[in-house]
């Protein structure tokens, strides 16, 4: 498949100010202000396939919504080039924003008064879509979202999931090409935020690319083709989701129930790293090191285990040491 | 033909959003028409009591005050939702909302902040010039010029409130700008003439805010002068002034943390 968004050297500088707390430091920044650099994103460059969903990923002020805004064309890049459908999305902004779509998790689009039919409605004038496309387009997206009810209610007063629901229905009418999904499931209850991937894996098999940031891992697993780390606005992983499982090493997590309490460091040399409690401990087993079977086998001498669960690395440990690496 | 469809669907909207507090909207329009109406008692008041602006009638001045009136709602009814839209979208750092619409910034928050409240003003304002143009024997071959200064001095307002959203990107919550303007507006409600000479000028030509009542009411009071003409120039250079500022921000436009 072709690459649809060539990102080359983009960086975002921002000036900003600094003081410390307390009186005095208000009252010496209210004369003089120390003025601090921060590099958002720092020299960052990737390319994302047409169809595919890519998950950006990185810990609080990383630069993922900074180079989710410049890849939707809102803030103009300091340096460094974006190619996204053959546009430079803040110079080309007018035309490039018609063919894509963008949810900002925590930025309503929808007017707070008034039903998110009418919001619908100006989004239809605003784009210029056909009634008969608007209707089709309408139809289909409340039935996805099973929001038909919902969306002639006053936005006030719809639950923060239904709220999204409408949100994506919203950058969606346009049948945008890209839709970029900045936190969408931010704060919503399970139930709903498996409608949203429902509907982006539904969409996304229909041929549209969606850039997701989320701090939510079950997203990422759940949609992601491809994984894009950035952590002090640098990338630090770019790769497909296999490869981000494997990224530490064949590594293994094996859960152990104890019939009595154990407080050791290690168990047959592998060191024990996590437990809910005394009778329940989990252990990090580097396959390259040593095999599962062999491991498990070593444990029949064991005799305290009343119950023993193998699974992968889980992604948050495996993200989290990405973060701290 | 698209832009007008947009701007007539979004200023549909705006009547729904401010029906939606039916309360309100209706006692907002009649607050803001009483506050009209309460504005020129004042000149009343003054004349009553024998004092008066040196060759100018009560109801010459109570013309150039309501064409004043007219002029700032129609310019709110355009461009004051703007300021104050831009405003809370700087500080909230939520811009990029409008900036995902395939529409010019300006036209796209022109549209959607078509302020309905403002029709009190408006209303008020063109019934108050209408008795008042009645009682002065104004002439109605002045109502052509009287048009090209009213949209001229409508111009002046909307480029004020443009280059005060604009300078919301640098000076993110400069609240109390717009009284500064405000204030610089309240020389186009009096005769220019009881001003001092740099004033004059500077009302007329710097920020020609006398274009706003006093001069659109001089062409229909047959008292017009070459200058006022002249000076539909700065207020088309005011407004250009305004676009081109306000364009060239949004390009300063940074957000906030995510």
């Amino acid at each position: 498949m072709s690459d649809i968004i060539t990102v080359k050297n983009l960086t975002k500088t921002y000036t900003t100010y600094r003081r410390d707390s307390g009186f005095a430091a208000a009252l010496k920044s209210f004369f003089k202000r120390e003025k601090v650099t921060v590099n958002a994103v720092d020299d960052i460059s990737f390319s994302i396939e047409k169809g595919t969903v890519c998950g950006i990923l990185g810990p609080n002020g990383a630069g993922k919504s900074t180079t989710i805004k410049m890849l939707c064309g809102a803030l103009f890049p300091t340096s460094g080039s974006i190619d996204v459908l053959g546009f430079s999305p803040a110079r080309d902004r007018a035309k490039y924003v018609r063919r894509i779509g963008a949810v900002f998790g925590q930025k309503s689009q929808l007017i707070f008064d008034i039903p998110p039919i009418d919001s619908f409605a100006m989004n239809k004038a605003i784009y210029g879509i056909t009634d008969a496309d608007y209707k089709k387009r309408l139809d289909e997206m409340t039935g996805l979202f099973d929001v038909g009810d919902v969306i002639h209610k006053p936005t006030r007063v719809l639950s923060l999931g239904e709220r999204m629901k409408c949100e994506f229905i919203m950058s969606m009418l346009h049948s945008p090409e890209i839709v970029f999904l900045d936190e969408p499931t931010i704060g919503l209850d399970v139930i709903a935020k498996n409608k949203i991937r429902e509907v982006i894996s539904e969409m996304n098999r229909n041929g549209t690319t969606f850039i997701l940031t989320t701090h939510d891992l079950e997203d990422v697993e759940q949609l992601a083709d491809n994984v894009i780390i950035i952590n002090h606005g640098r990338k630090v992983f770019d790769d497909t989701l296999g490869s981000l499982r494997t990224t530490l090493g064949s590594k293994k997590m094996i859960d152990l129930t104890l019939s009595k309490p154990f407080a050791g460091s290690e168990i047959n040399g592998v060191p024990v790293i996590a437990g809910e409690d005394e009778l329940h401990v989990s252990l990090e087993v580097d396959t390259e090191q040593r095999s599962i079977t062999e491991f498990l086998t070593s444990l029949a001498n064991f005799s305290d285990i009343t119950d023993i669960s193998v699974r992968s690395l889980p992604m948050d440990m495996i993200i989290t040491r990405i973060y701290t690496e | 033909m698209r832009y007008i469809k947009i701007y007539l669907t979004c200023v549909r909207v705006a009547f729904s959003q401010a029906a939606a507090y039916r309360t309100d909207f209706i006692l907002g329009n009649i607050i803001t028409l009483l506050s009209n109406i309460l504005f020129p008692l004042v000149t009343v008041v003054i004349y009553a009591n024998g004092a008066e602006f040196p060759e100018w009638s009560m109801w010459e001045v109570l013309l150039i005050q309501s064409v004043f009136s007219m002029s700032t709602g129609m310019s709110a009814m355009l461009t004051q939702g703007i300021l104050w839209t831009t405003m809370d979208h700087i500080r909230e750092g939520s811009f990029e909302v409008v900036l995902l619409k395939p529409l010019s910034p300006l036209f796209y928050l022109t549209a959607v902040n078509f302020s309905t409240g403002s029709l009190g003003l408006f209303t008020g304002g063109l019934v108050l010039t209408i008795v008042s143009a009645s009682n002065t024997g104004a002439d109605a071959g002045g109502i052509p010029v009287f048009l090209l200064l009213f949209i001229s001095g409508t111009a002046v307002l909307c480029g004020l409130d443009l280059v005060m959203a604009a300078i919301t990107f640098k000076w993110v919550g400069n609240s109390r700008i717009p009284e500064i303007f405000d204030s610089i507006a309240e020389f186009g409600k009096y005769p220019l003439g009881i001003f001092p000479k740099p004033l004059r000028i500077f009302a007329a030509f710097v920020i020609p805010v006398a274009v706003v009542g006093f001069f659109p009411a001089s062409a229909l009071l047959g008292r017009l002068e070459w200058y006022m003409l002249v000076a539909v120039i700065p207020c088309a250079l005011f407004l250009a002034f305004g676009i081109w500022l306000y364009d060239r921000m949004i390009k300063r436009y940074e957000g906030v943390g995510g």
